[in-house]
């Protein structure tokens, strides 16, 4: 269980990082915490020739923050989430998702940014953002652009980002004061991969999102189980789940489609009584 | 090859190494350093966890060309620390390992969460010691070693000292 | 502790371990840990087909990789039992015509890093034409089911039946019959440290050195010696620090054999070293059974009979030495477990399937025996609206009956079964537990309370295992006491240490005869060229046989220290007394450091005609070779969710019994950890294998091995009945522990979805086998009535 050889190039900013990106196309992979891709070569599932190491490019580390959202940088860790060292838009939300990663030592390395390109379909993080209605925020050879992240996941490991962009960072609206979250995952153990993954949101204006992951292709934003949220409905949440989740096509297997209702109502129950 | 360098338990390390190269492979197979174990070269077991610039770290999915310049340890670099030999101490009183293949590993998850958890409740220490594997022990004195060893580095005021009470009959 | 000792001896103290220290400063010696120069190592190219004839290996470069065509005289390695009703098929390291399984070894790529042998076997081709996996256990004997090995007319290696008793008037007469099936499902063994094979030829001893992570490495030269066709003082074995075994290091696998022979004929230095994956694919697996059984019963719950069939998905080889045939007779007889009846008929089946081959783990057969039968009781006693407990209690062989011959044919030696489940039924208290189960819990969740009781049989020596047509007769152990010049003492043992704290528990053994502190004696294991001959460490036998023949061993070194020591003392032998480490005669005392040099180097002060030195051998084997029964009951307490099927173990207690314990710290280790792997049996670990026999759990991303957060704080009380005819009156215990959980958790899930009717029958109780049991349970409504 060993990696293939490989090349290995160390850009030392943004720009180099996409016109490397851009010049080796399918041959090029970028390694940000490598706790993902390290696996994977060593199991030799991967087919690139070269990585391009972006874990040490400054600007996908910053910070910013402005009366209405946080920008958070790709490289930024799970741990540093977790442990609460970076400003939080989201009233706790993140630094729980954070923690129920993998596992301390992964977290440690393990990035927002390398989550999110690599859209594992039972990932926290893009489950999380979808939630929060952020935007991601990508750099390539044609310059930066934003997308939300309702619409960036396309299905299992596969996202709006083109081959030569890299992820930069992470544009998240501040949580309204007031607004309510709870989240609800089903895993067979501790910090592994989840069966479920539900992220409930309640916004002080009678708003609510609910965003679901473990699913057969990639997170949902559920608008219509959002309104039972907001409605404080147990039954509509229940009933309504049912229905997205058929008209989705993602109640064929009928366990998952349990453990979604489960999470989801565990999520709503959740934000109701915080 | 690609020429490294690390800070590696306390000494300067120059090393060429391949892309490819594993760190935990360059620890134990190049640089000798076999208390790091290797339990699934997959991230998932935590018998190869080391420190990286003082944060564990699981030695098997980390390039060894990614960590140029940076400080690493190993448990053979901890057997000057102080804390780590109350760890350790605990970890014998309390029949935390049987084998042994795992306890490395541990004791440098031990030593971190003490470090963040100060004094942890039992939940605590169960839910951080996540994906740590140990085969042979089902945790019980691995967990009561590491909530021992934090009451003595981290006495409450006015907390009674003696060895908590962890028999199981 | 030495003051404790002082007053009444060395056994039966908590004595921290001698061996911690090496590993709690990371300088232990694991296999991988071992350097040679001019290493290579060995990648494995492996069957990616379930079952298929082999074509041509093409190999990219012909001097690095190997296949069977270069080891035209290597002998295959399949074992089994003595008998000509069982089938063989012949095992060999490298495939040859056929392959029976995916990870099955079809060839070898040397290289000097692991990395570039992987790199080479990318590029090995191997031509398959596939041919129908055999997947399904019990399927794989249905009439028109695709035959995996030429030649045999069905898919079993053996079908063999037990019976005792009159099943057929027992059935007539039984006023309840409930029948049931039952499975549990394949998993592999997990020791932490996975297997790891190094050999060279050693041209100063002329011999091939062999490190090996293993559990016997005197049992290991024999089958390395026979497929290698080497004399066995040719080959030495050395064990290190080994990382867990579990049952999994215990037989003779064909990567061990390869890397010999590749060490043989490229005269360099070659090393294996297991990864995971392929620990999941093809190193030992276990498990795997399947029950169809009914229970005969009166209305008031007591049994009277059991009849059924077992299926044994033994994987497509049988492994040597014993291959996978005890596991069906040990199913079998274990059924009725400490229960009374009056008639058994099992028929069992030991299937091949193209899956890696079966082999010993932890509890080895009886943790399936024990699901089966006791998941049974607690059927029973719903059906006849009784309190499991209770059901249990009526039926359990009392003290006053022992001993007690099962109908099993066990020989159940001593102790108090009732006791133990009274225990453990207080520790739950399961009178509180019902009145929670009525008021129901707030969060949904259904909580659940199981018992299991298990015997554990241990010691057994020569006649059990003739019985059982052993190809090896592990019927004694063995050891050498050796004092030193000093009088410090080295103990040699044929045992292997991995993880027992034997060389802890020995010593105190070594201490107890001889009244010397623990710290002045070594243990020494696991190197064919210094222990004497010893079958290695399975089965829970080390501590009755290798501590009865250390026991053996320094009383024998002991009585001619006195003797020397009388002498030395100008008194009567019978006036003598060994104490705190010096003969004490009625005029002053002589310490044995003392005698140690007399009879060492000093041989002028030893009595006239008596031999110098102070070594002596001894083996040991217990009169009674049924072996000694360890025992307990087992009590879970779950929480299930019954919309998610995720199962929490709440509380868990254990009342058990194995007779003396030389150091109850130790004892407490390995029933803790054998019950942490019985509740991975239980909830968690699984290697599920498709349709095209393609195993669905290579990684531990699939296999999910439990870590403290999924297990819980354990409650143990222990009831010492000594056993009668062991030295101290021992019994074995460590695979005990890893018997009984799946049957309590299984029993305490099942009574938690009562209410649904969700039939559990399976394990692993995974969250998807519970929600789908309860879903199903519920039709459609499954949701409405969460
Ligand atoms: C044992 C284990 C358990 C895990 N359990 C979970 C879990 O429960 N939930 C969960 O969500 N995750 C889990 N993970 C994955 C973990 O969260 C990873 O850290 C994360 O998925 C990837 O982050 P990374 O920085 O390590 O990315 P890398 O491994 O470096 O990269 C992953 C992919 O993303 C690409 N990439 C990385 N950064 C960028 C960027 N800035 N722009 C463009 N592409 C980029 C890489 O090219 C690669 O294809 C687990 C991992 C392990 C080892
Ligand atoms: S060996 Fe690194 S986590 Fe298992
Ligand atoms: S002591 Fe063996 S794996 Fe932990």
């Amino acid at each position: 269980m060993k990696p293939a050889a490989v090349d290995y190039v160390r850009p030392a900013d943004l720009a180099a990082a996409c016109s490397l990106l851009a010049e080796a196309g399918d041959a090029a992979m970028p390694v940000s915490g490598g706790q993902s891709l390290i696996p994977m070569m060593s199991l030799r599932l991967t087919g690139f020739e070269t990585l391009v190491d972006i874990s040490r490019i400054a600007a996908l580390k910053r910070t910013e923050t402005d009366a209405t959202h946080v920008v958070i940088g790709a490289a930024t860790t799970h741990a540093a989430i977790e442990d609460g060292a970076i400003p939080d838009p989201s009233h706790g939300l993140m630094a729980r998702i954070a923690g129920r990663i993998a596992y301390r030592a992964v977290r440690n390395l393990g990035t927002i940014g390398g989550s999110v390109a690599l859209a594992d379909p039972a990932a926290d993080w893009p489950c999380c953002l979808l939630a929060l209605g952020a935007d991601i925020l990508l750099a390539g050879p044609d310059g930066a652009r934003t997308l939300p992240a309702d619409g960036f996941f396309l299905g299992p490991y596969e996202t709006a980002r083109a081959p030569a962009e890299i992820i930069t960072g992470f544009r998240i609206p501040r949580l309204a004061e007031g607004a309510r979250w709870g989240t609800s995952k089903v895993a067979r153990k501790s910090g592994a991969f989840s069966d479920s993954l539900a992220v409930a949101i309640l916004l002080p204006d009678g708003g609510g999102r609910i965003a679901l992951t473990g699913t057969s292709s990639h997170p949902r934003l559920l608008p219509a189980a959002g309104a039972a949220l907001a409605a404080r409905d147990s039954a509509a949440l229940r009933a309504t789940v049912k229905a997205e989740l058929a008209a989705l096509g993602e109640d064929a297997d009928p366990y998952r489609a349990r453990c979604h209702l489960a999470t989801v109502t565990r999520a709503a129950e959740e934000a109701w009584s915080a | 090859m690609t020429a490294i360098t690390l800070t590696l338990n306390g000494d300067r390390v120059r090393e060429e190494v391949e892309p490819r190269d594993i760190l935990a492979d360059l620890l134990r197979d190049r640089l000798r350093l076999t208390g790091t174990h290797l339990g699934c070269e997959h991230g998932a077991c935590g018998a190869c966890t080391v420190t990286l610039d003082g944060l564990p770290v699981r030695s098997c999915i980390v390039l060894a060309v990614m960590c140029d310049g940076r400080t690493v340890e190993t448990i053979e670099g901890t057997r000057a620390d102080a804390t780590m030999d109350v760890i350790r101490r605990h970890f014998h009183e309390q029949h935390a390992l049987q084998c042994g293949f795992c306890t490395p590993g541990m004791l440098i998850a031990a030593r971190d969460i003490i470090a963040r958890h100060t004094r942890p409740d039992e939940a605590t220490v169960r839910r951080e010691l996540s994906g740590q594997v140990c085969r042979c022990t089902g945790y019980m004195g691995i967990v009561a070693a590491i909530r021992a060893a934090a009451a003595e580095l981290h006495p409450a005021p006015g907390a009674d000292l003696r060895t908590p009470d962890l028999s199981t009959s | 502790m030495s003051a404790d000792a002082d007053t009444q001896g060395w056994v039966g103290v908590r004595l921290l371990r001698k061996e911690d220290r090496r590993h709690l400063l990371g300088a232990s010696t694991f296999t991988a840990d071992v350097r040679v120069p001019g290493l290579l190592e060995v990648a494995f190219v492996r069957s990616q087909f379930a079952h298929g004839r082999l074509g041509a290996v093409a190999k990219p470069d012909g001097a690095r990789v190997f296949s069977a065509e270069d080891f035209p005289h290597l002998k295959p390695i399949d074992g089994g039992p003595e008998l000509p009703s069982f089938r063989a098929a012949p095992y060999h390291a490298f495939a040859r015509d056929k392959v029976h399984f995916v990870g099955q070894i079809v060839a070898a790529c040397l290289a000097p890093t692991r990395a570039q042998a992987e790199d080479l076997a990318d590029q090995v081709g191997v031509e398959v034409d596939a041919l129908p996996a055999v997947v399904d256990t019990v399927e794989a004997l249905a009439p028109g089911a695709a035959i995996l090995h030429d030649g045999f007319p069905d898919n079993a290696f053996i079908h063999a039946t037990v019976t005792e008793g009159d099943i057929a008037a027992v059935a007539a007469a039984a006023p309840v019959a409930l029948r049931r099936t039952f499975r549990m499902n394949r998993q592999a063994t997990v020791s932490l440290e996975g297997r790891g094979v190094l050999a060279y030829w050693d041209h100063r001893l002329d011999e091939l050195v062999v490190t090996l992570s293993t559990q016997g490495a005197h049992v290991m030269r024999i089958g390395l010696a026979m497929a290698l066709g080497l004399p066995e003082h040719k080959l030495h074995l050395i064990a290190p620090d080994v990382g867990g075994g579990f049952g999994g290091k215990n037989r003779l696998m064909p990567e061990e054999v390869a890397v010999c022979a590749l060490a043989l004929k490229t005269g360099r230095p070659v090393r294996w070293i297991e990864d995971r994956r392929e620990h999941l694919m093809a190193s030992v697996h276990c498990r795997e059974h399947h029950y169809d059984i009914t229970l005969y019963a009166t209305r008031e719950g007591r049994l009277l009979g059991l009849k059924g069939e077992v299926h044994i998905d033994a994987g497509a080889y049988s492994l040597w030495p014993s291959g996978p045939f005890m596991e069906a007779s040990m199913a079998a007889r274990n059924l009725p477990g400490p229960y009374q009846m009056q008639a058994l008929h099992v028929e069992t089946h030991t299937v091949a399937t193209s899956k890696a081959p079966m082999g010993p783990y932890r509890g080895v057969a009886r943790p399936g025996a024990c699901f089966a039968i006791e998941r049974a009781v607690d059927e029973l006693a719903h059906a006849i609206g009784m309190e499991p407990a209770e059901v249990r209690r009526i039926n359990l062989v009392g003290p006053h009956q022992m001993p007690y011959r099962t109908i099993g044919g066990m020989q159940l030696d001593s102790g108090d079964y009732p006791q133990a489940l009274e225990r453990v039924r207080e520790m739950v208290d399961l009178a509180a537990l019902r009145r929670r189960q009525q008021a129901g819990e707030d969060d949904g969740r259904r909580i659940g309370v199981g018992f299991a009781v298990y015997t554990e049989q241990s010691g057994h020596g020569a006649a059990e295992w003739t019985k059982r047509k052993s190809r090896i007769v592990p019927g004694y152990e063995s050891a050498t006491a050796r004092m030193l010049p000093d009088g410090t003492l080295l103990l040699l043992v044929g045992i292997q240490n991995h993880g027992q704290g034997l060389e802890t528990s020995l010593a105190q053994i070594a201490a107890q005869e001889l009244s010397l502190d623990p710290h002045a004696i070594s243990v020494r294991y696991g190197d064919t060229a210094l222990t004497p001959f010893g079958f290695g460490t399975f089965a829970s036998r080390s501590i009755v046989f290798s501590g009865g023949a250390v026991a053996r061993a320094t009383r024998a070194l002991a009585d001619k220290a006195r003797r020397i020591g009388a002498h030395l003392l100008q008194a009567d032998v019978a006036d003598t007394r060994l104490a705190d480490g010096a003969v004490h005669g009625p005029n002053g005392k002589v310490s044995l450091a003392e005698i140690a040099r007399a009879a060492n180097v000093r041989q002028e002060f030893l009595p006239a005609g008596m031999p110098p030195l102070l070594d002596e051998t001894a083996t040991y084997e217990p009169e009674e070779s049924g072996g000694f029964f360890s025992y307990g009951a087992h009590a879970a307490v779950v929480a299930v969710d019954p919309e998610t099927g995720v199962t929490t173990t709440l509380d868990y207690a254990i009342a058990e019994d194995c007779g003396t314990m030389i150091n109850p710290m130790i004892v407490d280790g390995q029933i803790i950890g054998g019950v942490a792997q019985g509740i991975g049996t239980a909830l968690y670990e699984e290697i599920p294998y498709d349709a095209d026999g393609q195993p669905l759990a290579t990684t531990f991303g699939d296999y999910m091995v439990p870590c403290a957060p999924e297990l819980p704080a354990l409650r143990i009380h222990h009831l010492v009945t000594p056993a009668h005819g062991t030295e101290y009156g021992v019994k074995g215990m460590g695979e005990g522990g890893a018997i009984a959980p799946p049957a309590a958790i299984a029993n305490a899930v099942s009574d938690a979805l009562r209410d649904f009717g969700a039939r559990i029958w399976e394990t692993p109780l995974t969250p998807r086998r519970v929600s789908d049991a309860v879903a199903a349970a519920c039709g459609d409504r499954s949701e409405d009535a969460v």
